[in-house]
């Protein structure tokens, strides 16, 4: 018997495999891109599209459209934030769409290559975010609410449901965005969601911190998916998000809570250095078709800003609650106002109350 | 001698049933989560819970998405040109701090050593800085003379250059580190008596040195593919819409809970290095009693 | 080790590639990164470098502190358990038998081949409230009529606390540990080990006194490899952390997306490296004293 270490068996056996894996797997079809022009990139959230709007799209106007996802509005600004790599069409929400443009981050859309806009429910024709609607078109609205598990839970119906120590306490799920978070504790507080009030935000940090004891988790945009595997009974989360997968569990439903909440709106933009700016104008003029807006509509189960689409959807869609809330429930509700101060304090509040 | 089980040398340590026992345990633990993931791509349900029967739909599903296989071919192709950048230059950098001394070395370890010491995040954010700048700076050629410049790293695989040039600067120190840890223990009376013997630089290199820090180099070489294969952070701040990886696309698609296609589309990964790894073992089999 | 000038030529060819690429695609875009660290935002996009040290300042607050030390003893312990684990594995495949030793090196690397988000998704589908390993638990418990004599099973609540981020941590670290220990203890001497056993001294003993020093360089190289990126590390406290599992990795994340500030966020970067450089320093002084450098 021998120690003498044999290197070159053992070791060249492992370089030869590497090497041959590396080759197998470089053999695999290539789906090479050609320079055509018929294209168009589009950054979206995920599970944010019809089904086949993509398809149906490339057929009506043989332009391919490439989606990448993002998952939240501050990965999808930090992205574009030095430059755009590439996108054409982009969907923030309200508030970055403000900041967006008062970073000079969006083009001004041309109105007359979009003539579906005539479809826009009027309520959406203008915003306080974007006034006279330069750089952004509506594409779906939405609250923040409570998913929960009707068996275990007896009232949601106000935000004491998650933020306070309760019997349901360590079923608990908080969104991980701390800007909506802190809000929605300022409203149950019976303050504005977008109070910058030092006393206001360190009731509601406080509120926060006590409230931790009963609260499992704080879900990255992934609170459905604890509801529906029985990993928490209260979710605060995003309306569709709940009612796509109340679609598959009975027992499941969403609440607006009584004190109020967050109402947001999703917008179709083009970012500066769009490669492709016409085929952007036009997908943004399909997005707003009736019948597009309708089948995009039923597969997301949020609520359309799109009159033309609504129309053509059956009862379950436009009147159920949750997707379309009552009137007095939106009376209640406020929008997220930008404001770089804001998410500076809400920011530094956040991190101590993770850390607390 | 294999018949012998019964009375293990003092050094048989590969025989110890303690070892063998932990090293089970510990490979159980290792593959438990994948063989689930593996289970839960053939199953007939959204939620991945619990088994709902038996589907091959997600394949077909993750098979028929272009944009996936095209970022886990991009993946593949970048790890690959990764890992041979940073291999050479990693043990060139091994070598070069192992043999030499010079002024300021101590200076120049602990640079090597940077990117092994930084939060990904500020690298990421550094490259999309600097590619950012870079960018800038090459549209203004964008009729200039080196127009052609541009339109070369546009075409595959080019245009993974960038990324692969990022992952090159943060994987070769790995590399380093592991061939010099190896390279530690070489007797360096070896490499003299090449050379006495008349062998030149290079052939002591090849004959001597190279097969001595060989698992080393492996080991980096590994670790490099891995490293590269695996990055999302530094690859999400420079991938751009016809560059995405397969981590930057899973990202995005399981923040939100993972879907059984994506279980398949991994499942297919490990399936393709697992098949190629053991051909290549079979491959070399016969070369085994050379050793 | 011979001084540079006996061979310029093989100096500079085994100097200059790492050199040059380290200068080209890190230390420019680092330097951009550190400069900013001393500026300040003047509008939502724009950083002016004024070489204000408010952004050092402010990571000494007693939260950031807080949090810092926190990730700190996560990173201790994981890498601790990494070292448990590892090693045992990587001396068990360098004495098995040599034909076997490819193959489980590529075992332990092959998980790790499949990407950190669905590994640790992986992981959550084992350890949640309905998962596998609770559910297997309450055969078990139901298979010994536990649930007639002691009444149902109640699941165990695994995830979302600092036990799951040491779990996620360490099944994400392992083969950088491995490889490292591989590497040394495969080319260790084992006359000294049978020189040991023959004078007397027990296996526990011949291998505290001299297999790990022997290693010792594999397993500092593990612990570098392991600790470092640990500290920095954001997506495990994310998805397997309770609601403080905050760890200064997610405070450096947040400030260049959700915070967008990014001179505060370079700041931190740079404090974690101004430390874990100071400690390498400190290695390799101590190592360069006693025996001629181990190195980084």
């Amino acid at each position: 018997m021998t120690y003498t270490p044999k290197y070159r068996a053992s070791r060249r056996s492992v370089l030869k495999g590497s090497g041959a894996a590396f080759i197998g797997l470089t053999m695999l079809p290539r789906f090479a891109m050609s320079a055509e022009e018929k294209k168009l990139n589009f950054y979206n959230w995920d599970t944010y599209i019809g089904e086949t709007t993509l398809a149906d799209f490339n057929k009506a106007s043989g332009i391919e459209v490439k989606m990448d996802l993002y998952a939240d509005n501050a990965e999808l600004f930090a992205k574009l934030k030095e430059g755009n790599p590439g996108y054409d069409v982009i969907i923030p929400t309200n508030d970055y769409v403000e900041r967006m443009i008062a970073a000079g981050m969006l083009d001004t859309l041309d109105s007359s290559k979009i003539p579906n806009l005539s479809n826009v429910a009027d309520a959406f024709k203008d915003a306080t975010f974007d006034p006279g609607r330069k750089h952004s078109v509506p594409y779906m609205w939405g609250t923040l609410g409570i998913g929960y598990r009707k068996s275990k839970v007896k009232d949601a119906s106000s935000w004491k449901a998650v933020l306070e120590e309760n019997e349901n306490s360590g079923r608990i799920s908080l969104l991980g965005d701390g800007e909506s978070v802190i809000g929605v504790a300022l409203q149950y507080l019976g303050h504005s969601f977008n109070s910058v009030v030092p006393a206001e935000m360190k009731a509601a940090e406080e509120l926060l911190i006590a409230g931790k004891k009963g609260v499992k988790v704080y879900a990255d945009d992934n609170g459905q998916d604890l509801l529906a595997s029985g990993e928490v009974d209260l979710a605060m989360e995003w309306n569709g998000d709940i009612i796509q997968v109340m679609g598959e569990d009975d027992d499941l439903s969403y609440s607006v809570p009584g004190e109020g909440s967050l109402l947001w709106q999703d917008c179709v933009c083009i970012p500066k250095g769009a490669p492709h700016p016409d085929n952007a104008h036009a997908f943004i003029n399909y997005l707003l078709d009736a019948d597009a807006g309708a089948l995009i509509a039923d597969t997301i189960q949020y609520a359309t800003a799109n009159a033309a689409a609504k129309a053509k959807m059956d009862a379950t869609y436009t009147g159920n609650p949750g997707i379309f809330p009552p009137d007095e429930v939106i009376a209640k509700c406020e929008a997220s106002l930008y404001s770089e101060e804001k998410t500076k304090l809400r920011n530094e509040s956040w991190t101590r109350i993770q850390a607390a | 001698m294999a018949k012998r089980k019964s009375t293990r040398g003092p050094l048989e340590y590969g025989k110890s049933p303690w070892l063998i026992l932990f090293g089970i345990v510990t490979f159980i633990v290792l593959y438990a989560p994948i063989a689930q993931l593996i289970a839960f791509s053939f199953n007939d349900s959204k939620r991945n819970i619990v088994w709902r029967g038996f589907t091959t739909k997600y394949y077909a599903k993750a098979w028929n998405d272009a944009s996936l296989v095209e970022a886990f071919v991009n993946s593949i192709t970048i790890a690959v040109m990764c890992t041979v950048i940073a291999t050479i230059i990693g043990t060139a950098t091994a070598l070069w701090l192992w043999r030499f001394r010079f002024p300021a070395k101590a200076a120049v370890e602990g640079v090597m050593a940077l990117p092994i010491v930084i939060p990904e995040i500020c690298m990421g954010v550094a490259v999309l800085v600097l590619y950012s700048r870079v960018g800038h700076w090459m549209r203004g050629f964008e009729s200039g003379p080196i127009h052609w410049w541009n339109e070369l790293f546009s075409i595959w695989p080019l245009n993974l250059g960038a990324i692969t040039a990022a992952h090159v600067a943060f994987s070769f120190p790995f590399v380093a580190v592991v061939v010099r840890s190896r390279l530690a223990g070489f007797n360096r009376e070896y490499e003299e008596a090449s050379k006495d013997l008349g062998a030149s630089e290079w052939q002591t290199f090849w004959n001597v040195v190279l097969p001595f820090m060989m698992p080393g180099v492996i080991a980096g070489a590994l670790l490099s593919f891995t490293l590269s294969l695996d990055d999302f952070v530094i690859t999400f701040f420079t991938a751009g819409p016809e560059t995405n990886t397969f981590p930057v696309k899973v990202y995005s698609l399981v923040r939100r809970g993972v879907s059984p296609d994506i279980n398949a589309a991994s499942t297919v990964l490990i399936i393709i290095t697992l098949v190629a790894t053991i051909i290549a073992m079979r491959m070399q089999a016969p070369q085994k009693s050379e050793g | 080790m011979e001084s540079w000038k006996q061979n310029k030529a093989v100096f500079w060819v085994t100097a200059l590639p790492g050199v040059v690429w380290l200068l080209l695609f890190f230390l420019i875009p680092l330097a951009l990164i550190w400069g900013m660290s001393f500026g300040e935002k003047t509008s939502i996009v724009d950083i002016e470098i004024t070489g204000t040290l408010a952004n050092y300042l402010r990571s000494f607050e007693a939260v950031y502190v807080k949090i810092i030390w926190k990730s700190i003893w996560i990173s201790v312990i994981s890498t601790a358990v990494c070292l448990a684990i590892a090693y045992p594995i990587a001396f068990g495949i360098c004495f098995s038998p040599a034909r076997w030793r490819p193959l489980l090196l590529l075992l332990v690397i092959l998980p790790f081949w499949i990407n950190l988000l669905i590994r640790t998704y992986a992981l959550i589908a084992v350890f949640r409230t309905r998962g596998t390993l609770n559910f297997t638990l309450e055969w078990l418990w139901d298979l010994a009529f536990l649930d007639k004599l002691v009444g149902p099973y109640q699941p165990l609540e695994l995830l979302y606390n600092n036990g799951a981020v040491i779990v996620g941590m360490v099944y994400v670290f392992m083969p950088f540990m491995v490889l490292p220990l591989y590497a040394t203890i495969e080319r260790l001497d084992r006359s000294y080990l049978e020189a040991s056993l023959d004078l007397g001294a027990s296996q526990w003993r011949t291998f505290f006194s001299v297999t790990v020093p022997l290693t010792m360089p594999g397993i500092v190289s593990g612990i570098i490899l392991v600790f470092i990126p640990m500290l920095g590390m954001f997506l495990v406290p994310d998805l397997l952390g309770g609601t403080n599992a905050i760890m200064i990795g997610n405070v450096i994340t947040d400030q260049f997306k959700a915070a967008n500030d990014w001179p505060f966020g370079a700041a931190l970067s740079f404090l974690l490296m101004y430390v874990t450089f100071a400690a390498l320093a400190v290695r390799a002084f101590i190592g360069s004293r006693m025996k001629g450098g181990v190195g980084v």
